[in-house]
């Protein structure tokens, strides 16, 4: 029997196995944050152990770096010892670091990818669950804890169990693919398959409408894979996926030959089977916005609030989630989305903050100018990408139309640095977590596409994008 | 192992409700368990007491890899979390560090279980015995690999046999 992309990759990174105990899986790029390390390192030290490889781990700062004036001292002082943490850590085990100067300093996932670092075929882990993102490379990349990114520093291996494959088929073409965004697909994902839909499983993303993708928007569908419960998201490699790594910073030497390989062996064979499988067909998908408090409590912006009954299709437990979202959403059934007001936009995250994103967000506000009760920030996703993008003059629009145009990092993804919604703000946001809390205490965040943050920040309420004149 | 329950009758208790992301940057532990469940229950703190478990629905600590998370239970005292079905990430998390173990239950003890109920979970014959109503209810068993890994007393521990 012929076998899936994931179990390939699987298969040639086993380093030990053996019938029901955990395999020892090799990794072959580790990828650390100031957050999630500092004990890992603290271990290391205590057990008197070094980095197995540092050429293969490479660090950077990103979840709590504050996007305002880099110059300045940052001022929370737990952030900053987490920083200083990071780069005593690095120093002391020999390993690359991207600190907040770089030009190469950005959210873990956008950098990876971005330098060449993410290549087909490999076991990439990163104390980060968006890890996922890798996926588009075809690369089997997935999130893991401190003391997991302890063992990995330590021996560059971990004991993993095996998870299932998952097909999920994107079939079809959308109609208006400036208004209708990866985004969109992966919401309806989630939106079907349900936040636990893919537990246990790694997800092979495939068919025509994932092949239509651009590499930064299969990063997109990726990165959202854990919202789905799922290890890891997976798109196998074509001449895309080559073409973008060509010539980047750490692309290996040896490159044309390694995409010889690739060509011929990092597909899912014909007779591969898959443990569950679903179908997504998206010719007539609408820009998405989520209403409740997890991505799955999502709907089209046509739609209205659905009330709790009609939400649970009779689960109790789910009943319960959707009234205590309402609440916490200060939300009624009933309420077209597009009567929804907002106080804040932002678009940013390692969801939807890399160049095409920031483009595709600039030409719905260009000549347009912010409604004047909303205050929103765009954040991209590295240095590099803010240098793109304002060699393209994309600041310009957006100041021009009184946004902010921030530094680089995780910003109001998360609510650990200053950039935070204030309690009861409600949020047009381009992350991928709208849960209770994440963009501050009390904030309230709707999950969208770039466009649709960007509509909904000229309207001052939601607007379906595909009705907004693009040009 | 005995202990009370608390219970929060709800799905998908994320990670961010386990410990809201400002205290990520919290190294002292004792310090984390202070604000655990905090977005969720801010009297969490005040009413935990040491071998209590936790009780809730399913997908239990989806969201981030954040170690965090088991962290600041088991540093408050929480011994074990009881669920419907558990996020990968947070269940591995769990198991690795030896900070706490995620029980699978059926139907039957969740809705069964109330709050503040004195139970008492067997891992060895799979049973959760609810002192307080005289009742027994069984536990999914863990898989082989998370067996061994639990065993071993977490992730560092575990030598192939
Ligand atoms: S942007 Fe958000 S989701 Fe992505 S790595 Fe940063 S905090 Fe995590």
């Amino acid at each position: 029997m012929g076998k899936t992309l994931f179990e390939k990759i699987w298969d040639a990174h086993i380093v030990v196995e053996k019938e029901n105990s955990p395999s020892l899986i090799y990794i072959d790029r580790h990828l650390v944050h100031e957050v999630t390390s500092p004990q890992a390192f603290d271990g290391l030290r205590m057990n008197n152990r070094s980095v197995r490889r540092p050429d293969l781990t490479i660090a950077t700062m990103d979840h709590n770096v504050p996007t305002n004036n880099r110059t300045l001292p940052i001022l929370d002082q737990t952030s900053a010892v987490q920083i200083q943490t990071l780069e005593k850590n690095c120093k002391d085990f020999g390993i690359q670091l991207f600190d907040i100067n770089s030009p190469n300093q950005g959210i873990v996932h956008v950098i990876g990818p971005q330098l060449g670092i993410t290549l087909p075929g490999s076991t990439i882990v990163c104390g980060d669950s968006h890890t996922s993102t890798h996926g588009a490379f075809g690369a089997l990349a997935f999130g893991i804890g401190t003391s997991e990114v302890e063992h990995v520093l330590a021996s560059q291996t971990l004991w993993l169990e095996k998870p299932k494959p998952f097909e999920i088929i994107v079939a079809g073409k959308r109609k208006n693919p400036h208004a209708v965004t990866a985004k969109d697909i992966i919401l309806s994902i989630i939106k079907n398959i349900g936040t636990s839909g893919g537990n246990g499983t790694v997800i092979e993303y495939r068919g025509e409408g994932i092949c239509d993708l651009s590499m930064e928007q299969r990063m997109t569908i990726c990165n959202m894979s854990i919202e789905a419960g799922a290890r890891a998201g997976l798109i196998a490699p074509d001449e895309k996926t080559f073409e973008y790594l060509r010539g980047r910073k750490y692309t290996p030497k040896n490159y044309e030959s390694l995409v010889e390989y690739w060509k011929d062996n990092l597909k899912t064979d014909s007779d591969a089977k898959f443990e569950k499988k679903y179908t997504l067909h998206i010719d007539n998908i609408a820009p998405q916005v989520s209403w409740g408090t997890n991505p799955g409590m999502t709907c089209d912006v046509t739609e209205s609030i659905p009330s709790p009954e009609d939400f649970s299709n009779g689960d109790q437990n789910q009943k319960k989630g959707a009234e205590q979202a309402l609440e916490y959403m200060a939300l009624k059934p009933g309420t077209p989305i597009i009567e929804i007001k907002i106080d804040r936009v932002f678009i940013g995250s390692c969801t939807n903050a890399r160049l095409e994103d920031l483009i595709e967000a600039s030409k719905v506000v260009k000549g347009r100018k912010l409604s004047p009760h909303v205050r929103a920030m765009v954040v991209p996703g590295s240095q590099m990408v803010k240098k793109q993008a304002e060699e393209l003059g994309l600041d310009k629009i957006f100041t021009n139309a009184n946004f902010e145009w921030r530094e680089s990092g995780c910003s109001m993804c998360l609510g650990m640095n200053p950039d935070i919604l204030s309690p009861g703000e409600r949020c047009a946001s381009t992350s991928n977590r709208n849960f209770e809390g994440r963009q501050g205490t009390g904030g309230r965040t709707h999950l969208v596409s770039p466009v649709m943050a960007a509509a909904a920040a000229i309207e001052g309420h939601f607007v379906d994008v595909r009705e907004m004149d693009l040009n | 192992m005995k202990g009370n329950v608390i219970k929060y009758e709800r799905d998908n208790i994320d990670t961010d409700v386990i410990i809201p992301g400002q205290y990520l940057k919290v190294h002292d532990y004792a310090e984390l368990a202070l604000h655990a469940m905090e977005g969720l229950d801010p009297d969490f703190h005040s009413k935990v007491k040491e071998g209590d478990f936790i009780l809730s629905g399913r997908n239990f600590g989806c969201g981030s890899s954040r170690e965090h998370a088991p962290i600041a239970l088991s540093h408050s005292g929480i011994k074990a979390v009881l669920a419907l079905s558990f996020a990968r990430i947070f269940y591995r998390n769990a198991v690795d560090g030896a900070f706490l173990l995620p029980i699978e239950i059926e139907e039957d003890a969740y809705s069964d279980i109330s709050e503040g109920d004195e139970i008492d979970i067997n891992i060895h014959t799979n049973e959760i015995k609810n002192i307080t109503k005289n009742k027994i209810y069984k536990m999914k068993p863990f898989s082989e690999i998370i067996g061994k890994i639990i065993e071993a007393g977490g992730l560092f521990k575990y030598k192939p046999d």
